[in-house]
Formats: C-alpha cells, structure tokens, sequence
C-alpha cells in the first residue's frame, strides 16, 4: 500500500477521555474511506446475486448509522453508540448491511450506560460485536466479514496485553485485519476460485481502516490522491474511458523550495484538472493529472511556482484513445457456431496467422506451434463449449497431429483431424469448407485440399547438420520446403528466394509470405521487393503472421 | 413435477430436491436462525425443523415454480432486509442448480428468536 505523508499534526486528534463527541468523527472518518474504497468493494463481488453490490450497500449502511449522530451534540459514548447501531439497523441493506448492523449492535451494547471509552471497554465491544453477529445466522461461512470481526476482536484483545491507548488498539488490530481479509480465499473456495478476496470483510478493514487513517492525519476523501512512493506510482495504467476533460496527461517532477502543503496542493490541482496522483521520494515529487487542453500548461506553470521543475512530460489521450480502439477493431473476429453446423478450431502459432485463420471462418484458436504444442487439454477446451457435435481440427503442425487426434478419443464429440502439417495447409483446407455439409464429404474434400498448396518455412538452424543433402551450419538460414530441408545460407533474402526457385514458384500463381515476430518490417519489404523482381508473373501477398522462430511462412499456390 | 424429455429419456425434478437446495441456501442467509412449519406459529422456538420439506413448500404448476419458505429470523436485525436476501439467496442458488426460472418466492417470517434483548 502507499504511504503517506500526515498533513496535519497527528497529536490533536487524539483526545481524551474519549467520549461520544471524540468518538463521533471518528465514525463518520469510516463512513468517508469506504465511501472512498466503495467501488474496490464493488468489485470484489462474486455472486451475482441481485442485491445490489457489497461496498454500496454497506456505505449505505454506514450512512444511515452516521445520520443518526450527524446532528448529535451527545457526549455520553454509550447513548451515542446506540445511535449508530439503530441508524445501522434502520438503514441496513442486503447481507453485508445487515452483518454490520449486528456488530454495531454489538458494539453499542458493550458500552451500555459509560460515559467514556477505554481500552478495555474498546476490547469487550469488539467482542460483543462478533458475538452478536455470530448469533444471526446458524451456518457461519467463515472467510466472509464474519471472520474478518472475528479476527479483529481476537487481536484487539493481544494488543490490550502490549497498550492500555484506545488508539493504540485500534491501531494495532489494522494488520491483523488485513491479515484476516488476505486469509478469506482460503476458507472460501468460491473467494479462492474467483481470485479475489470476501468484500463484506474488505469493507469492514476499510470501516476500520478510515478511523486511524483519520486518527493520524491521512486524507480520507479521495483514494487517488494520496501520496505514494515514488517507485511504486503507476501511471501506466491507462483509464478504459476517457472522461470529458481529460484529454491531455501532464506528469511533472518537481523539488518544492519550501515543505509541501499537500491539501493546499491538491485543492489547487483540482481546478485545472481530474485523476490526480502525487509520488514522493527523496524529496523530489511527481505529480500526475488529467487537463483538458485549455488548461494543457496550466499544472506545469503552477509547479513552477513551488519549486524547480526538472522534468514534465505531456501525452495526448484522446489521440492514445484512438490507437487503442483501432488495436480493439483488430481483434480475432472468430465465426459463431450454429447448433449442428461443422465448426472449425485451428491451431495458430502467431496472432497474424490467427486473423487470417478468423477471417477463413474458424470458430476457435488454440495458440501454438512448433515448440510450443498445445496439449490434448487445451485442445479439448477449445471447442467443448461449440452448441454442435461436428468439429473440425487443424493442427498445422505435424507435431500437433498426434495430440488431436489423442484429443478426438477423449471427447463424446465427433471430432475430426484434418491433418494440415502446416499453416499453409490449414489455409487451404478452409477454402474448402462448408459449415452446413455432410461432415463426412467436407472432410474429405478438405483433406484433398491440404495438397493444393506448397509450404515454404524460412527459419534459423539450431544446430549444425545435413539433411536431404544440404548441408548447414548452426544459425544459418534455412529453408523447409513441405518439411523438407531445401536450402540453407546466411542470408535470409537469399534463403527466401533460393526456397522459391527450388519450389518452382514461377509455375504457379499467388505466393503469400507470412512474416514473423522477430522479422524487422523493412528486411520484410526488401526481400518483398526482390521476390516481385524475379517472381514477375505471380501475385505476391505479404501478411503480419506474428509467429515466433519462423522468419517466413510462405503459401505457394 | 419439473420435467424436461429428450430423446434419451426424461429429467424429473421432484419438489424435494428443490426444497433441499432452498433450504440450505436460506440457513446460510444472514439473520435466519431457523426453518418452521408453516402451521406452527406458537412456541416457535421449539419447533424449529431439520427436515427440509418442513419449512419450505415447493410448488409446480405446469409452468412455474413457486417456493414458499417458513423462516424464524434473528431479533434485533431488520426483517424486511433479510427477508428480501433470503429470496435473493433462494433464487441464485436455486435458478443455478435448476438452469430454470423461479416465478416466485415467498418468504413468511413465521417469528423471531430472542438471543440478546436490548
């Protein structure tokens, strides 16, 4: 987590004796920091039970308990206690509303009849708290807000052997609860299988939490503006929406000439723009915000007047926006499956190569190639959702072959391996299909097909050999004609063009080049260039493949 | 009751199956302390039940299901909040182990049971 810097002396907000009007803002501090977390809560939900989300409903809670005391002038603990569990109780909204409430209750009955609160009191109210909550349910789940009060309690009593300081307690049983939150996928496999921690628990830490965040000075009513570690701020993470205003993000790093008034700081950023980090480190700070572009200098002449500036660096969002919905339209466009029509899965060893199979018409893509064979698993997990019994599959690889056809005695599907030893092969084949045919015949027919086309694969040699009467020396380039060792030189322009004579390329008509990941795109349009020189009567396509170790997959057709 | 029929044969579904899951999915619900007859309002108690067709009244009608739950709920909780997530609770695990729409789901709270008065 962060850490922050006190913007306000920590000593006055300690007060004693701790009475309801001491333990009142302390209250409406927990209120704030889970409205603040409210939709990290949100997110951690898992059922989806439609009783609306855990974080709204417990702010909800919380709210109605502290309207109950916001007017309040009470200075008995114990009468304001009860209060706030009645506003909880009234309030209370679904599961996690009505949990919070029990320990509100709880809480409020422990401090019965006392005009202040100390250490040990703080310690039973805990205790009651869990207990009453416990009381409400004949099943406990343990792993949910239950146990992380549960903890809590048991803690707050440890911390009474070390500390009579109410605030020290409260202090002290904020790991603890962390703690019990971080355990709650080990007690709940539902939590464990979804990956996320119980939010009801989440929700209570952060109730927790607000109090001594309130208690040593931190800010409590904005998450984002906190001020982080240097090393940790994270600015990459780029919003999935752009909001109005903010179209341009302005990072400045700064050394002030005089100590930083944060609040003073932050409340000025405010008016210029949205999404504000702070960073700190060695006394240099790194401010962060989003501005719309009539304001696009405004945060940089501002930092000037607190100190040096000794970087800023400004990004156009909206122009990023665009980059990244482009990249979105590009994504695989797979065909969607009819019940009982034939659907297609190929095995595709580069996004590129992907596409290309999408656009074919597959209705599923399984990554892999050569030295990195999926498994019969993944394969099998590739179509068993298909609302049809007809697949098809296309290995592409010949190393792949064994695997589907192992996958095909695993399932009650009626798979079919069409067995493309490469990707050329798979390509051809789905020239032939016909989604709606008889499987049989539109195996067959796309099996013949796999023969309609020559391969060529263009790639380093890993060691030195001789095959197939070429010879070839560790990292040479090599090329594979139908799988076949044809050429071998330290060129990958010469490999290329060597590979395409021996195939004879002049006797047919369309040569596409798929080029790899590793591949510089102007090597790619040279040799391009110089193919379409000696190659003048044929019709020559070049496609991104993004397949790793193969410089070159070529279709000769 | 709830049938489906394929060229295999059929699934049937009786009402106490449902009533199982209901009854489950409504003691884990927050705030119930228990199941009861319908027809028991006095000495509640006392009669809380451990068979889940006690307490639970599933009905079919050709058409839909309707569940009826009997609860005896938590004193000092608010009633209307957890009745209300007790039919949401029925509803998700009964709609996800059936894969077919509840119509209905009544929930009666026939008493509350007084661990700690105020």
């Amino acid at each position: 987590m962060s850490k922050d810097i006190p913007t306000r002396p920590v000593q006055v907000l300690r007060k004693y004796p701790i009475d309801g009007q001491v333990l009142k803002p302390m209250i409406e501090a927990s209120l704030i920091w889970l409205r603040t977390n409210q939709q990290t809560v949100n997110a951690l939900n898992v059922f989806p039970v439609p009783d609306g989300d855990t974080g709204t409903n417990m702010v909800l809670t919380m709210q109605a308990a502290y309207d109950e005391i916001a007017n309040s002038a009470e200075h008995n603990v114990g009468k304001l206690a009860h209060a706030v569990a009645h506003g909880a109780l009234m309030g209370a909204r679904g599961n996690s509303g009505v949990i919070l409430s029990q320990l509100w209750r709880g809480f409020a009955r422990a401090l019965d009849n006392l005009e202040t609160l100390d250490a040990q009191t703080l310690v039973n109210a805990f205790h009651q708290g869990r207990n009453t909550a416990y009381k409400g349910v004949v099943r406990p789940v343990e792993g949910t807000i239950l146990t992380v009060a549960k903890d809590t309690a048991a803690a707050a009593e440890n911390a009474l052997q070390e500390t009579t300081d109410v605030y020290e307690i409260l202090e002290k049983i904020i790991p603890a609860a962390d703690e019990s939150v971080q355990r709650t996928p080990e007690l709940l496999s539902v939590l464990r299988d979804a990956g996320v921690v119980d939010a009801g628990g989440k929700g209570l830490y952060f109730i927790l939490e607000g109090m001594v965040r309130y208690l040593n000075g931190l800010p409590l009513d904005t998450a984002l503006i906190s001020v982080q570690p240097l090393s940790t701020m994270k600015i990459e993470n780029f919003p999935d929406m752009i909001e109005p205003g903010q179209d341009f993000e302005v990072v400045v790093d700064f050394r002030p000439d005089l100590p930083l008034d944060l609040a003073k700081f932050y409340s000025d950023l405010e008016q210029m723009g949205t999404s504000i980090q702070v960073g700190e480190g060695d006394g240099l700070y790194r401010m962060h915000i989003h501005v719309p572009t009539a304001k696009l200098y405004e945060p940089i002449e501002y930092t000037k007047t607190l100190g040096v500036v000794t970087k800023a660096s400004i990004e156009n969002l909206v122009a990023q926006m665009e980059d990244i919905k482009t990249e979105d339209e590009s994504r695989l466009n797979l065909t969607p499956v009819e019940p009982g029509q034939i659907a297609v899965v190929a095995v595709a060893p580069g996004q590129g190569i992907a596409r290309v199979f999408a656009s074919l018409g597959v209705s599923g893509i399984i990554e892999g190639g050569q030295t990195m064979n999926p498994s019969t698993q993944e394969i099998l997990h590739s179509f068993e959702n298909f609302p049809t019994d007809n697949i098809f599959i296309l290995p592409n690889n010949k190393n792949i072959i064994l695997a589907a056809q192992a996958a095909a005695q695993l399932t009650v599907k009626n798979l079919t391996v069409i067995p493309s030893r490469t990707v050329p092969q798979g390509m051809a084949a789905m020239l032939r299909l016909a989604p709606d045919g008889d499987p049989q015949e539109v195996a067959a027919e796309m099996t013949s097909a796999i023969d309609d086309v020559i391969t060529g694969e263009i790639t380093t040699a890993t060691r030195t050999v001789e095959i197939d009467g070429v010879k070839v020396l560790e990292g040479q380039i090599i090329a594979l004609l139908n799988g076949k060792l044809a050429v071998a030189s330290d060129d990958l322009n010469d490999t290329t063009l060597g590979l395409l004579k021996s195939a004879q390329a002049d006797q047919y008509e369309l040569i596409t080049l798929f080029y790899g990941a590793d591949v510089q795109r102007q090597d790619v349009n040279q040799i391009t260039d110089n193919i379409r020189q000696s190659f003048t009567k044929q019709e020559i396509e070049v496609k991104e493949g993004g397949q790793p170790h193969y410089h070159f997959i070529i279709s000769i057709e | 009751m709830t049938d489906e029929t394929t060229q295999l044969g059929s699934i049937k579904i009786s009402p106490r199956a449902i009533a199982t899951i209901t009854y489950h999915a409504t003691l884990e619900s927050y705030g119930v302390v228990g199941l009861t007859s319908k027809n028991l309002v006095n000495g509640l108690a006392q009669v809380l039940v451990k068979d889940p067709t006690h307490g639970v009244e599933v009905t079919y009608d050709g058409q839909n299901i309707t569940i009826d739950i009997y609860v005896v709920i938590e004193y000092g909780t608010r009633i209307k909040t957890v009745a209300s997530s007790v039919r949401n609770t029925v509803k998700y695990h009964v709609e996800k182990a059936l894969g077919l729409p509840v119509a209905e789901i009544n929930v009666h709270v026939q008493g509350l049971r007084i661990s700690d008065p105020d």
